[in-house]
């Protein structure tokens, strides 16, 4: 009888503490796991963190050296065609003087071909480092940049915006939407065989959205972005807006072509205005 | 017939909770329609089988009839269906190839245990129950469910365990079986027809910890989303 009861309590207790094991393998399961995710997720803050950093200066010195070279261009290569442009003038004078009608006309075309060079450099500067966005904002940017394509081709470009004072935007966040909006118009002309492409700028209190879309052949981005090298552009706009937490979105309109949506949170500009991004100054972009 | 059983489960709650409560996650599965993922549908057939065993044992006893037979022959049963659950858990074959041949393994071992336990097959009122298969069982289902808690925190493919209706599962069936696993071998001597004896509080643990097991299963299967399993 002894026994019996000796044995009824030591079952009890074999139980209860192979009860007590089962909830601590639960309990320690679930802490664990829940540690694991923490840790995971801090590593991978880390690494988006570095990332983002990584990218950000890789930008930067992408701005700096477009800077440079637009700089060198506008003080070395300008100045030297300016003054080659003068030393023409001069020669012409001499030259109308002894009559030769074949030394002038050869005068007048290397003043003209001067003259077209000098044309070329400040375009290329201009493109290089966008003055206007700077000076004036988005909007009288992106109409410069509207008026210069059209100029050079048969394109019909639109633009339209839901505010007729675009309020200035951080410099960063000002340059980003311009090199996307750059980027998604280049690649529409060069690869969508469009006749039309239609800009939108719309801001609300909390959101900035750039709207491209153009009447061409459309494109499935998924698909492109697999492609290692015809997605670079893609990416690269990616790239640009995880900067500034923005996402961008592509869509096939039903009748045709391609659209783009990129949208980023707003930023005002802070109350000290922005030294003018300008050729003339060496100096690091603080983007 | 339905005044002695409905006296006998008044007679013992304990043991007549545990066997109803399986009605719970068996209808949960079917308004949550966990069936579509391969091992909540297994875990639904081992409840279904598991009610109608539980309840035809219940009906045995409430008339004065040995139902240890039921109790053995059910042990192999729910450890197939039970590994099966595991089998399309595990990632790896050769986890899945040993499960296989655990359960085939187990499958014969209980058999030898019913025979070895019962000199006289034939004579089914002294039937007894088995003295290893449920120790065997309980092991093997307890190593299972360590092994996929492992997997679990190897893969961190789980975000929360909360709401995962799996780890409600292995959860509930880990307390079931340390509830029971040193209890099993004692039965086989404390339940015989002529001289049985009371087990007291040890006896009614496994049974509190079999309505805990169906509450964890439902608790999972609630948390079962078929939008979740389709990925």
């Amino acid at each position: 009888m002894q026994n019996s009861e000796e044995l009824k309590w030591a079952l009890l207790i074999a139980s209860l503490a192979m009860l007590a094991m089962a909830f601590c393998m639960i309990s320690f399961v679930m802490y664990y796991q829940k540690r694991r995710f923490e840790e995971e997720k801090r590593i991978n803050d880390i690494e988006k963190n570095y990332n983002r950093l990584l990218l950000d200066t890789a930008l930067n010195s992408e701005e700096t050296e477009r800077r440079r070279i637009a700089q060198d261009l506008h003080d070395d290569i300008g100045t030297m065609l300016s003054l080659t442009k003068l030393s023409l003038n001069q020669l012409s004078k001499l030259v109308g003087n002894s009559g030769d009608e074949k030394e002038e006309s050869i005068m007048k075309k290397s003043q003209s071909l001067v003259e077209e060079t000098i044309l070329h450099v400040r375009r290329i500067t201009r493109d290089l480092v966008p003055t206007t966005l700077e000076r004036f904002g988005l909007m009288e940017a992106i109409e410069e940049f509207i008026h210069k394509l059209e100029e050079d081709s048969n394109l019909v470009i639109s633009f339209q915006s839901n505010t007729e004072e675009f309020p200035r935007q951080g410099q960063k966040l000002e340059l980003t939407l311009y090199r996307i909006m750059q980027e998604l118009v280049n690649n529409a002309i060069k690869h969508a065989s469009c006749t039309k492409i239609d800009i939108a700028l719309e801001i609300d209190e909390e959101m900035i959205g750039l709207r491209v879309t153009d009447n061409g052949v459309g494109f499935d981005p998924e698909k492109i972005k697999e492609s290692n090298l015809a997605g670079l552009g893609l990416l690269g706009i990616e790239s640009r807006l995880a900067i500034v937490n923005g996402t961008v979105q592509y869509e096939q309109p039903a009748k045709g072509g391609s659209s783009a949506i990129a949208r980023i949170p707003v930023n005002p500009a802070s109350g000290n205005k922005p030294e003018p991004l300008h050729p003339f100054r060496r100096e690091r972009v603080n983007i | 017939m339905f005044d002695t059983l409905s006296g006998y489960i008044i007679n013992n709650p304990t043991f007549s909770i545990a066997v109803f409560i399986t009605i719970l996650p068996i209808a949960l599965t079917i308004i949550r329609k966990a069936f579509l993922d391969q091992s909540l549908r297994l875990l639904f057939c081992y409840l279904v089988i598991k009610l109608i065993i539980d309840f035809v044992m219940l009906y045995y006893a409430s008339a004065r009839m040995n139902n240890l037979m039921f109790y053995n022959l059910s042990i192999p049963l729910f450890y197939a269906l039970l590994g099966g659950m595991f089998y399309f858990k595990f990632n790896g074959q050769r986890q899945r190839r040993l499960l296989v041949v655990s359960i085939l393994g187990f499958c014969v071992f209980s058999t030898w245990d019913i025979v070895n336990s019962n000199e006289n097959l034939e004579d089914l009122k002294e039937h007894r129950i088995v003295l290893y298969a449920k120790t065997v069982e309980g092991i093997l289902v307890i190593s299972l469910i360590l092994a996929y808690f492992y997997e679990i925190i190897k893969s961190l493919k789980i975000p929360n365990l909360l709401t995962f209706p799996f780890f409600w599962v292995c959860s509930g069936l880990l307390l079931y079986y340390s509830s029971l696993i040193f209890v099993a071998p004692v039965l086989h001597y404390a339940y015989t027809w002529k001289d049985p004896m009371e087990l007291g509080m040890a006896e009614s643990i496994p049974s509190i910890f079999e309505t805990v097991c169906a509450l964890l299963f439902s608790v999972g299967i609630y948390h079962y989303s078929p939008k979740d399993y389709a990925k």
